[in-house]
């Protein structure tokens, strides 16, 4: 078993590796440069004291700052002139843009290491973002499934509330879906309800499970009136705990590894970690100047990654609050967070159309999807349509699954290669979620109804 | 591929009735109850997280806001009586905005309606408005205190009619005369007139409401009529009960006319062969003296460069150096001595074209600039302000709230100037303006799409494959184009009677209306039917008795500043005054970087340096409120007399000098003049007129014995040029 998943795993690397063409700046830039650039940034004359006819003067940069940083494009100077959107503010100067492709091996140029010639190592250290499966860190026994839970009335309602949260056990063939005032279990192998909780709070924002399947968190609440986090027996549906008394619903919120703490946030801007024996408040991160839109825990229980709706994202350690690091990539609302079972990838989505897988270590965004779900544009439509990233969440093996504006759900390989895209039957895609076994990917939509997809094309 | 659906909930609706629409119903209620108001949610960016368009010019992005943005944060599909946009309206939870509506409110069951249907979309299926009315379109009120209702109808592009009332917004121009409620009731204030709006959709519409004082006796005279003028401005005051005042004395007419045809003082020769003079058309044969008047071309060129912001500088780049300046202000001036028609005039600045330091009109392109780079966008907004007075610049980002413009109108607008390029000519002051064709057309706000030429309100892009600014001349120009003829005429009346139709002159819209509207048509036909010609048109106003009523008020009309039933006090321009001092004591004035011997009225703003900034060439003019030209706003020029200018006079070297410089009582006193003869001489020189016996009388008792003493002339002198009556034309 073990030896099988990591055949796939180089053979996945191998195969995106000889995918990606070897862009170096003797080959392919400079000359694109010398057609572009060099009458102003050349050996003759050095506007904003900057060189671009030799590779030692694109590294040195100009009076502006630094030109290129290997590997993140969105970092120096250079692309950015070349992608602004004000004419004003474009390079070249009062000419239209780049054309695209030009713009695209620049950008695979910087992305691949800035090689200065064919005989060049790439400038960005390998770093090996294969999928370690985590060791099992529950005790074992029966997957934990719901069992005779009581009937319940829920209030009627007009129609099916979006799925606005959803959420797959890690260890039993079992889905939780938001409904208004309740949550559904659903078994994901025979798609049958099998239980109800239900949650008077108000709208089930936020559904999490505990890593050993055993207790569902719910989040949520009623908009500008109350909110709150409800703590689940998975297997009897009692309620365990009610955390938080917010003056607004909870629009995001997770339940540490262990158990013992609970993160939440919404409106309030503010990040609040409760003890989830005593109920009371450990500690309150203030950083972020937005409403707060996704919290999440990594797996080892180590770290607390939060962002909000102006595209900031933190990561904090999870026992202090102390800050680590501020993951510096979006341009518009995160939408959504996911960990990778093994914590060393975190993925973010958000309305910019952008997914980042950042290596945990150090913060660094190792793989970058721009237009992660470009909307289809019909023929005389002009401008940005919204092709914003909605949910995303890692499998079981590593792969990651997104949601977005493009009505579509896609399925990304663990070197996030785009392997198979479904469209969504019941409007938006809101929310998505991989079946345990890593074979079902599910879709809870606008409609309010569950969309199955077979993971294997 | 595998596909299966589970079904959570049973959805299936029963069709209902009709449910409300989005566009048609829903947007409507946004509007009326203020939620899209630039200070609340219809702000930039928003107002506490949500932003709708401002005044509703964006359904489709409020759509989006309001049910996908957050999906099930902002409206509720599942329990729609839940939905946070109802609460928030109803102020049942915290709402910046307060409660706007009652749960029992119309307002509401349209919006919980649309809800519970699923907050559909309509935009191929529904009706647009095409137009709204307000009716009665006049209400006169005798008394205050009554009360009118008004109804507000909307016109579909489908043919259908809709009473809109309960959905427009209402608003007056003067609380002091009318009042308008949120029903609709007009309610009688004080004695005027004033115009009521209501607002719904795009469309902005008038009444106007008159309050005539109740059960006061009034007797029309009837005055005689000169020309349509008079016609139409005496139908105006006989409805608002105003009496005339009577016709000016000779004296009076001879100096008003003179400083407005001309800029300058009637001469002392003047005066006495005008006052000598005994025919019946003395007047008219004076005015038509004043438009053949050399001075009467130096008025209007200043006039026009004033407008045209005329600068020179000494800044290569910006394209506006004073070879290029005195370029475009010898054509000006040129236009004007030829008496050109207006519309040929203008139409030759919109196709300007070629070097600034040959070509005058392609200084058009440098002049309204002033700068490095030419921005399509302040082109549009100055081009429109100019020629048509609309600052068209409000539909930019959204459509013009009190207007009829749209933002389609504006980015058509915009793109007629997107391709104004300047190429650096031999030399370095020399830059070739001209269009690049293959330009791209402006993009829209909201959806990028591009937007070739369009003229305000044309349905359809201007041909493409030649200069679209020929296409942009040809219907500014039109006869038939009220835009601007309206505008043309509205700026010269004002000239000549101290105040437009329209005020201010470069703010024309529906909701800003002229005081007396069928005479505005009426100008501005009579200047297109004359083919634009600029005299013979002032020589309608200046005929006419309107234009040649006393200033002194009567009991009727002593309030009356809008309607012309007597003449305006008006300060003199700074650069007419300063050249009436200098020609009343027969003084001399030179200016920085101007050869001496030109008068004030032939000077615009020199500099060595770069044009940008506001410059107005010489201390005075500053004092005096003359414009500084960054601009084209008509409020560059200050009309108002300040205390400064009061101690400038009093005190600053201007009058004191050039009664020095001139000599003109030392002459006199040469030519043996009678103490009487001297004063009457300083009086005309000054203020036009004799002096009254007693002035006269008290005069000579100042002089008393020193009847030889020069410094006693000259210090009455000086007390002539620092009254009020030499400071203003009247």
């Amino acid at each position: 078993m073990r030896r099988s998943t990591l055949c796939l795993i180089l053979a996945v690397a191998g195969r995106s590796a000889a995918a990606e063409p070897v862009v170096t700046y003797n080959d392919q830039i400079r000359p694109l440069f010398r057609e572009h650039c060099l009458k102003c940034h050349g050996e003759d004359e050095q506007k904003a004291d900057l060189n671009l006819s030799t590779f030692a003067g694109v590294m040195k940069g100009g009076s502006g700052g630094v030109a290129v940083v290997a590997g993140r494009a969105s970092a120096g100077l250079l692309f950015e002139a070349i992608t602004a959107e004000e004419d004003g503010e474009r390079m070249p100067p009062k000419k239209p843009p780049l054309p695209k492709e030009q713009i695209e091996l620049v950008r695979a140029w910087i992305q691949g290491g800035l090689r200065e010639s064919s005989g060049s190592e790439s400038m960005v250290a390998a770093r090996d973002i294969g999928f370690k499966p985590a060791v099992q860190d529950w005790a074992d026994g029966p997957p934990p499934m719901p069992r005779d839970l009581p009937k319940v009335t829920v209030p009627s309602s007009r129609r099916p509330l979006p799925v606005i949260a959803l959420a797959a056990s890690p260890r039993a063939p079992l889905l939780a879906v938001a409904g208004q005032e309740q949550v559904r279990l659903v078994d994901s192998a025979s798609r049958d309800t099998v239980g109800i909780l239900p949650f008077p709070e108000g709208q089930p924002n936020v559904i999490r499970f505990s890593r050993d399947g055993h207790v569902l968190m719910v989040a949520g609440g009623k908009p500008v009136q109350s909110g709150s986090v409800v703590l689940y027996d998975v297997t009897s549906g009692k309620r365990l705990a009610q955390i938080g008394d917010e003056t607004d619903a909870v629009l995001a919120a997770d339940l540490s590894p262990d158990q013992k703490l609970v993160a939440l946030g919404g409106s309030g801007k503010t990040v609040k970690v409760f003890d989830t024996a005593t109920g009371r408040q450990i500690y309150k991160l203030t950083k972020h100047t937005d409403w707060v839109t996704a919290v999440a825990f990594s797996p080892d229980g180590e770290k607390l990654a939060t962002s909000d709706r102006a595209g900031g994202l933190h990561l904090w350690d999870a026992r202090g609050g102390g800050i680590l690091l501020t993951l510096a990539e979006h341009k518009a609302s995160v939408r959504a967070l996911s960990w990778r079972s093994d914590s060393r990838m975190l993925a973010s989505g958000g309305e910019d159309g952008l997914i980042v897988w950042w290596d945990a270590k150090d913060g660094w965004p190792a793989v970058t999807m721009p237009n992660a779900h470009p909307p289809d544009r019909p023929p005389g439509q002009y401008g940005k349509l919204a092709n914003g990233v909605l949910a995303l969440t890692f499998g079981p093996k590593g792969e990651l699954l997104s949601a977005g504006r493009d009505g579509r759900f896609t399925l990304w390989s663990d070197a996030g290669r785009k392997l198979s895209t479904h469209q969504s039957e019941g409007g938006l895609p809101l929310q998505v979620a991989v079946s345990l076994d890593g074979k079902t990917l599910v879709s809870g939509d606008e409609a309010g109804r569950l969309q199955f997809e077979s993971a294997v094309p | 591929m595998r596909l299966l659906l589970c079904l959570l909930l049973t959805p299936m609706l029963s069709r209902s009735e009709e449910s409300p629409s989005f566009r048609r119903d829903v947007m409507p209620v946004f509007f009326r109850s203020g939620c899209n108001q630039g200070t609340c949610h219809g702000s930039a960016r928003g107002k506490d997280g949500f932003m709708l368009s401002l005044f509703g010019y964006d359904p489709k992005g409020d759509l989006f806001r309001i049910k996908e943005e957050m999906v099930g944060r902002r409206i509720n599909l599942a329990v729609p009586g839940q939905s946070l946009l109802l609460l928030k309206a109803t102020g049942k939870v915290p709402h910046t905005g307060g409660e706007l509506f009652t749960k029992d409110s119309p307002h509401y069951q349209t919006l919980l309606r649309w809800i519970e249907a699923g907050a559909p979309d309509d935009e191929a299926t529904v009706p647009e408005p095409v137009g709204i009315t307000l009716s009665p379109d006049r209400i006169i009120f005798e008394g205050q205190g009554t009360a009118q209702q008004t109804r507000v109808k909307a016109r579909y592009s489908d043919g259908s009619e809709r009473d809109v009332s309960s959905l427009a917004l209402f608003a007056t121009n003067n609380p002091a005369i009318a009042t308008i409620d949120d029903q609709g009731v007009v309610k009688a204030g004080g004695r005027g007139d004033t115009t009521v709006f209501a607002r719904f959709s795009r469309f902005t519409i008038g009444s106007e409401v008159i309050v005539l004082p109740k059960d006061t006796a009034f007797h029309w005279p009837d005055p005689p009529a000169v020309n349509y003028i008079d016609e139409l401005v005496n139908g105006r005051l006989q409805l608002l009960r105003l009496l005339p005042s009577d016709l000016c004395d000779d004296e009076t007419f001879l100096r008003r006319v003179t400083l407005d045809l001309t800029g300058t003082l009637p001469s002392v020769d003047a005066h006495r062969s005008f006052m000598s003079d005994t025919s019946q058309d003395k007047r008219s044969v004076l005015i038509d003296r004043l438009l053949a008047d050399p001075g009467f071309t130096s008025l209007w060129t200043a006039l026009w460069a004033e407008m045209l912001r005329v600068k020179g500088g000494g800044y290569a780049p910006s394209a506006t150096d004073v070879k290029a300046a005195d370029v475009y202000y010898e054509w000006i001036h040129d236009q004007m001595a030829v008496n050109r028609p207006l519309d040929r005039f203008v139409a030759d600045q919109i196709t300007g074209t070629g070097s600034n330091l040959t070509s005058g009109p392609a200084n058009l392109y440098t002049m309204l600039v002033h700068d490095v780079k030419v921005t399509p966008k302040n082109l549009a907004a100055d081009i429109s302000q100019l020629f048509t007075g609309v600052r068209i610049q409000c539909a930019e980002c959204h459509n013009h709230p009190f207007d009829r413009w749209t933002m389609n109108d504006y980015y058509g607008w915009v793109s007629f100037f997107t391709g104004i390029r300047r190429k650096l000519g031999a030399e370095p002051r020399e830059y070739y303006v001209f269009n690049d064709l293959s330009a791209a057309p402006a993009k829209h706000l909201i959806d990028e799409r591009p937007m070739p030429p369009t003229v305000l309100g044309g349905e359809a892009p201007v041909p493409s494959g030649k200069d679209p600014r020929e296409a942009l001349a040809e219907w500014l120009t039109a006869k038939d184009n009220p835009l601007f003829a309206r505008n043309l005429a509205n700026r010269i009346w004002a000239h000549h009677m101290g105040r437009g139709l329209v005020e201010p002159l470069d703010d024309m819209r529906v909701s800003n209306p002229p005081t007396n509207g069928p005479l505005l048509d009426a100008l501005a036909r009579h200047l297109a039917d004359s083919g634009f010609n600029l005299r013979s048109f002032i020589r309608d106003i200046c005929n006419s008795r309107t234009y040649q009523l006393s200033a002194r008020p009567n009991a009727t009309n002593a309030g009356d500043t809008r309607q012309f039933s007597r003449s305006q006090l008006r300060r003199l321009r700074a650069d007419v005054l300063l050249d009436s001092i200098v020609q009343a004591t027969d003084g001399a004035r030179s200016f920085q970087y101007f050869p001496s011997g030109i008068r004030a009225i032939e000077h615009y703003p020199r500099t060595p340096g770069d044009t940008t900034r506001p410059h107005v060439g010489d201390p005075f003019f500053e004092t005096f409120g003359r414009s500084g030209r960054a601009g084209v706003c008509v409020c560059e020029t200050k009309p108002e007399p300040t205390l400064s200018q009061a101690l400038h006079l009093v005190a600053g070297d201007t009058v004191a000098s050039q009664i020095g410089t001139g000599q003109v009582v030392l002459k006199l006193l040469n030519a043996n003049a009678t103490p009487q003869a001297i004063i009457e001489e300083l009086y005309i020189r000054a203020l036009s007129r004799k002096p009254t016996e007693g002035e006269l009388e008290k005069m000579l008792t100042l002089v008393g014995g020193a009847t030889r003493d020069r410094k006693v002339y000259e210090d009455l002198f000086w007390g002539l040029l620092n009254s009020t009556e030499f400071l203003f034309n009247h």
